[in-house]
């Protein structure tokens, strides 16, 4: 946070190395948390509007947020307006139906585990997040989640949105938002656990 | 008495603190017995803690033709 108090004293002096360096920390997270909801195509545009009211609009911000999560609700913004102007998105009807759990084949009839987790190598986040490899497996199968729960772990884990934002953002109920959270979170839990067990992605 | 199943379902409600005080006491209960469960619950925490701390930088990330078209916005 104390990197972050810094690089907005340089970003509101107008330091143009600090915009290259908040560009380099952010652009990419905005793109991929509005691709889901504008499509690749528009998510880079999006993302180039923010920068745009971001910048403008420096001097305002508090800090009382993290800046990405700032960023973030800027972007969700622009994301609707893009929406309105072309008039195309991605088709969101879908979204928020619940596709069960993922791991329901490892239980028994009775509702015990037949498949228990295992003991992983790793205990902390920090531990896990050394593994370079691992950083590359998250983006991965981030992509590879289903559109809406992409977007609810994007904003939520990523960008520190509250729940009733995120509902608001995508027009689903606050319990909708839950589901889908812990639906990103355990097929994300999947995959670490996988990359746990055999060392790779 | 909640099954693992149910458990594994409840899991980012135990995470996030939004139970109910009966199930709260059901889940404790539960957790208190079944090891197995327990460490479903935390792996799923820090799985969670994993994505919250993941950075997203990209130094790949063409900035110059960004802050180019910023430029020729002419409003920065």
């Amino acid at each position: 946070m104390d990197d972050e108090q810094e690089l907005l004293k340089r970003l509101r002096q107008g330091d143009s190395g600090a915009l290259e360096a908040v560009i380099k920390l952010h652009h990419a997270f905005l793109v991929a948390m509005t691709t889901p909801l504008v499509g690749p195509e528009l998510a880079d545009d999006v993302a180039q509007e923010t920068w745009l009211r971001a910048f403008a609009a420096i001097r305002k911000f508090e800090g009382r947020a993290k800046l990405r999560t700032w960023l973030a609700r800027i972007a969700i913004n622009e994301a609707h307006a893009m929406h309105r102007k072309h008039r195309r998105e991605v088709s969101l009807d879908s979204w928020g139906l619940d596709t069960g759990s993922p791991i329901g084949s490892r239980f028994n009839a009775q509702g015990a585990w037949d498949a228990p987790p295992t003991q992983w190598h790793h205990d902390s986040p920090e531990e896990l997040l050394t593994e370079a490899e691992l950083h590359e497996c998250i983006r991965k199968h981030l992509h590879k989640l289903p559109g809406d729960q992409q977007s609810v772990v994007m904003m939520r884990e990523l960008g520190g949105l509250d729940y009733d934002e995120i509902a608001q953002a995508l027009g689903l109920a606050e319990g909708n938002i839950r589901v889908l959270l812990h639906r990103g979170r355990q097929r994300m839990h999947a995959m670490l656990d996988h990359f746990e067990e055999v060392g790779t992605c | 008495m909640l099954s693992c199943r149910e458990m594994s379902e409840l899991g980012s409600e135990i995470l996030d603190g939004h139970l109910r005080l009966r199930t709260r006491w059901a889940v404790m209960i539960h957790l208190r017995m079944c090891p197995r469960c327990k460490m479903y619950i935390k792996q799923l925490k820090l799985t969670a803690q994993v994505l919250q701390r993941m950075p997203l930088g990209d130094d790949a990330v063409d900035t110059q033709r960004i802050l180019k078209k910023l430029q020729d916005s002419e409003r920065l």
